[in-house]
């Protein structure tokens, strides 16, 4: 969905029935959560007490995405969002739990045959069984595609032999369903063989599935992370996912629909940390004054609100999106949502540990274990780089489409439409009045008080549109190895819908007159202001022969560091005579 | 429902324009109607209120008889004259039967309404003001929810839509109503609870708590009521409840036992529960003898206070305000349960324990300064006072000194 005006707003809304059903989940949820889950033994022991595993099966938190007639809560996307943000006051709860049904039995739920569905999903519902996603081995990481394992169709050619091993795989010890992504041999309609990635429903039960020892994890100490090998695992043919060969597509559909949950859940993190740090910054005094008094305090816990309340908009307004009826692919807003909230939430728990201090550094306190546990947000479900790359990527497919014929065009060398872009060109470094129309008198879409920032988002909205343009007609497709540029771009992409997101928010906030919508406001307009400069800046060094522009100089310092691997100064006391 | 043109001229265009025929019902009539004879048209006056009837009606429970009442007269429709009667009727007895805060028993009001006759036919006829009582009536419904609070709900919006049309003075109310009221409903930063303590010790603890407004600061009852619950009319030992934060501890003792500190009261705190409380307050120090200039040894690592000629500019002084008054510090709150001289002294004794400078500060009673009931306007306690001295306010160096050394 490329963010049509009637999508995005008015912010998405659940019915007051809905909202009752979910806050009836949440009451029982936070109790638990408050008493009976110890998050710092779990994090030193580096193990879930099955008592733990237990009560979250009995609250029905193992198949909150599955449809009740299989055992599920069948929540939606928006549900599942809200209960994300108490599971996330414990990390390894949170991976368990994403990890078992986030992607390990999405894969069940979006590509499977009814049988499948039948066979697996009621065990998985009630926490009997667990599942893990295993597609990472020693060699693939982030390049999926490439991975080694083995599935040959055997003589009969009702079983397939699982060979090969995979690495980090979250609840490999745990789980007794995985979903395998192998490599299979397919025969082309034109007789080519190729290997093509198939996607497998494995049971430990089928034979030959071997795990590891946990490993010791930096954070999330207590989900358990371990090596699992197949060695001649015998797979039925029934238990393909997808078609044979269609497993890249799976692995695609699986990764990318459960992304958006990780605003919500960082969200619901920093939210509690700021509930905490204000505690102690209001008590505590020094120079005879309390914390909370001194500006740079207070800087710090603005950067919290707003950075939580953006995270919250986005995550959903993503969730409430991917809920409308159809299904539309909202996996580059979901991309958008996991780069902002795990680098947000990585500068907010830092932020959060340096207002305690020394009592932040301490393991009696939380806020270590909650830095440790938020480390990881930035690598896993496709580390940060990865997704800055796809959002870039695919904005500039859906984007070079439109302008392709366009730019040859100009390229040609036809003079109407040169004369055209001069015109624009002038009219645009003389200042041009943008208006999209959101910021109309009577029947815009936003509230009046929110003016000063819808400006600012239509003209980086604009200016944004021009400067692609710009670059592909720079570089063409070979923008794809250009990877300052795309970073730059999709980092602009990334506020351009976090502004919007908040906006929106803000805009139904004020218009409904929910409690302290005028915080609400102030939020958004002191995130909207960074932005739009962090934004223009960015332009600005998108520009040919901008002066900001430091790319040349970066890749060629790289470049003399990474030939002697070193660090190649001299050191300062050295002398020459 | 809408009827065709030759039988809408004469009534139907400016509603109904003849008086009421019926006779207003009253609330408890009212309540008491369902139980009487339903089936009939014309609301009669019930001239026979079945007055065996009523009391058992009220044990009912007013709620219960408002929904009777409504399923009775759901249940026999058909009545074209005496609608709006029946409305204003039934709007007037909603607070003695306790539903005025039910978005429900609003809903089901407005059902009974007709929909359709009562929509003007085209902007011709929208241009003439049509309906006019209807619409007042519609209003009424809408005023009253305003009045109690109740947000009307999407189907409140549907049936105004349906009887009065759109663009008519009910729907348009109503918009505006879901515009203003949540915003006035959320406007108040400070709610109050939901369920309100009775009056006595509950509600002081509660009223002391929003004065002082300050998590930080503790509550201490220093005294129990006798007898526990109820109004402390006449009773012997009545509750004193006091407030102090730390800060303000510590300005009390750094305030010093020469300057007298003054009991003040009582001040009446209006909105419900009806409260009255004490100060404890100081006059404020004169400039010499406020916070000396930090030392500046104080801070280890950037200098606190720089050594420079130059004050803050005028223009750039934001905290300058030519209304602003200076006051004293205040040290504590409280709320007894009489304000007589003697359970305020218990007061202060009961601070003396966390506070051991009051044992040496004066402490002058200046009660009767609010509203009546207080006690008299006692000048001197017994207790404390020794002798009446104001503050001394010129700068004797010898004082200066004195105290420069005590703080050390």
């Amino acid at each position: 969905s490329r963010g049509t005006a009637e999508e995005v707003f008015p912010f998405p809304e659940i019915s007051n029935e809905e909202l009752q059903e979910i806050n009836q989940f949440v009451g029982p949820v936070e109790k638990f959560f408050a008493e009976e889950v110890d998050s710092k033994k779990i994090d030193q022991d580096a193990k879930i007490p099955p008592e733990t595993l237990k009560g979250l099966g009995d609250l029905g938190l193992f198949g909150m995405q599955i449809p009740e007639e299989y055992g599920g809560l069948g929540l939606s996307n928006t549900m599942y969002a809200r209960l994300g943000e108490i599971i996330s006051l414990d990390g390894s709860i949170a991976v368990t739990l994403a990890a078992h049904q986030a992607i390990g039995l999405k894969g069940i739920l979006i590509t499977g045959t009814d049988e499948q569905k039948a066979k697996y999903l009621p065990k998985l519902a009630s926490g009997e069984h667990i599942a893990a996603f295993c597609l990472t081995e020693p060699g693939s990481g982030s390049d999926a595609a490439s991975i080694q394992t083995r599935a040959t169709l055997s003589e009969d050619g009702k079983h397939f032999l699982l060979n090969g091993s995979k690495v980090w795989i979250s609840n490999g010890g745990l789980a007794s369903v995985f979903t395998v992504f192998a490599r299979t041999e397919i025969v082309e309609k034109d007789g080519q063989v190729k290997d093509k990635i198939t996607a497998f429903i494995v049971e430990r039960d089928f034979g030959g599935v071997t795990h590891g020892k946990p490993e010791d994890k930096l954070g999330i100490r207590g989900s358990n992370t371990c090596e699992v090998h197949f060695e001649n695992t015998k797979v039925p043919v029934e238990n393909v996912l997808g078609e044979v060969g269609g497993g890249f597509k799976v692995a695609m559909n699986i990764l990318n629909s459960g992304r958006f949950s990780m605003g919500s859940a960082s969200a619901g993190m920093i939210k509690k940390l700021i509930e905490m740090t204000a505690e102690h910054a209001c008590t505590r005094k020094q120079f005879n004054k309390k914390l909370s008094e001194f500006g740079l305090i207070q800087e710090k816990f603005c950067f919290m609100a707003v950075k939580a309340y953006v995270m919250e908009s986005m995550a959903y307004l993503t969730a409430g999106m991917m809920d409308r009826p159809g299904l539309p692919d909202c996996s580059v807003e979901a991309a958008m949502v996991k780069v902002f909230s795990s680098e947000g939430a990585w500068a907010c728990v830092s932020e959060a540990l340096q207002i305690l201090g020394g009592l932040g550094y301490m393991k009696d306190y939380p806020y270590e274990r909650y830095l440790r546990d938020s480390r990881i947000l930035l690598i896993f479900e496709g580390t940060n780089e990865i997704l800055r790359m796809y959002i870039a990527l695919t904005g500039m497919q859906h984007a070079g489409k439109i302008l392709t014929d366009k730019i040859k065009e100009i390229k040609k060398g036809n003079i109407g439409l040169a004369v055209q872009e001069l015109v624009n060109k002038v009219r645009d470094s003389t200042g041009r009045k943008v208006d999209y129309g959101i910021m109309e008198e009577r029947g815009g879409l936003v509230h009046p008080s929110l003016q000063e920032s819808g400006k600012k988002l239509e003209e980086n909205v604009y200016y944004f549109g021009t400067t692609v343009r710009g670059l592909l007609t720079r570089f063409g497709k070979t923008i794809v190895d250009e990877q300052l540029a795309l970073k730059r771009v999709s980092d602009i992409v990334i506020n351009l819908y976090a502004m919007t997101a908040a906006i929106s928010r803000a805009s139904r906030s004020i218009s409904i007159g929910l409690r302290n919508h005028d915080h609400d406001v102030l939020l958004t307009n002191i995130f909207c202001t960074e932005a739009y400069f962090k934004n223009n800046y960015a332009l600005a060094q998108l520009q040919k022969y901008a002066d900001e522009n430091l790319d040349d100089y970066i890749k060629k310092a790289a470049k003399q560091i990474l030939e002697k691997r070193a660090y190649i100064c001299s050191h300062p006391l050295d002398r020459t005579f | 429902m809408r009827l065709s043109w030759a039988r809408a001229f004469p009534l139907r265009l400016w509603g109904g324009c003849r008086g009421p025929k019926m006779r207003r019902v009253t609330g408890i009539e009212w309540a008491a109607r369902p139980m009487c004879h339903s089936s009939s048209d014309a609301p009669e006056p019930p001239s026979d209120h079945g007055s065996q009837n009523t009391p058992r009606d009220e044990e009912q429970g007013g709620p219960a008889a408002f929904a009777a009442a409504l399923e009775e007269l759901e249940r026999a429709p058909g009545r074209r004259l005496g609608r709006l009667e029946l409305v204003a009727a039934a709007l007037a007895a909603m607070p003695a039967l306790g539903v005025a805060r039910q978005l429900d028993a609003y809903n089901r009001l407005l059902r009974l309404l007709p929909r359709g006759p009562w929509v003007p036919r085209g902007p011709l006829h929208r241009l003439f003001a049509p309906f006019p009582r209807q619409q007042e009536c519609g209003l009424q419904v809408l005023e009253q929810m305003e009045r109690y609070g109740v947000m009307p709900d999407a189907e409140t919006r549907f049936l105004l839509l349906a009887v009065f049309g759109p663009r008519s003075r009910p729907v348009r109310k109503c918009q505006r109503m879901l515009y203003w009221l949540p915003r006035m409903l959320h406007a108040n930063p400070y709610p109050l609870p939901a369920q309100l303590p009775p009056p006595g010790l509950a509600a002081a603890c509660l009223g002391l708590r929003r004065i002082a407004n300050d998590p930080d600061a503790r509550l201490s009852v220093y005294q129990q009521p006798q007898p526990e619950q109820g109004d402390n009319e006449g009773s012997t030992q009545p509750y004193i409840v006091g407030i102090q934060s730390a800060e303000q501890q510590e300005l009390l003792a750094r305030h010093g036992p020469e300057h007298p500190v003054f009991v003040e009261g009582p001040f009446p705190r209006p909105p419900p529960p009806r409260l009255f409380y004490y100060v404890l307050r100081g006059d404020p120090l004169p400039p010499h003898l406020r916070e000396p200039p930090p030392d500046p040894e104080r801070s280890l690592y950037y200098p606190l206070y720089l050594d420079l000629d130059l004050e803050r500019g005028p223009w750039d002084d934001d905290e300058f305000d030519v209304n602003e008054v200076e006051e004293g510090p205040v040290f504590a709150l409280c709320m007894a349960g009489t304000g007589d001289q003697r359970t305020l002294a218990k007061w202060i004794a009961g601070l003396q324990q966390t506070n051991p400078v009051l044992g040496q500060t004066p402490v002058i009673f200046r009660l009767g300064d609010g509203d009546s009931s207080a006690g008299s306007p006692g000048d001197g306690d017994a207790l404390h006072l020794e002798g009446s001295r104001a503050a001394e306010l010129e700068p004797p160096e010898v004082a200066w000194g004195r105290r420069a050394q005590g703080e050390g």
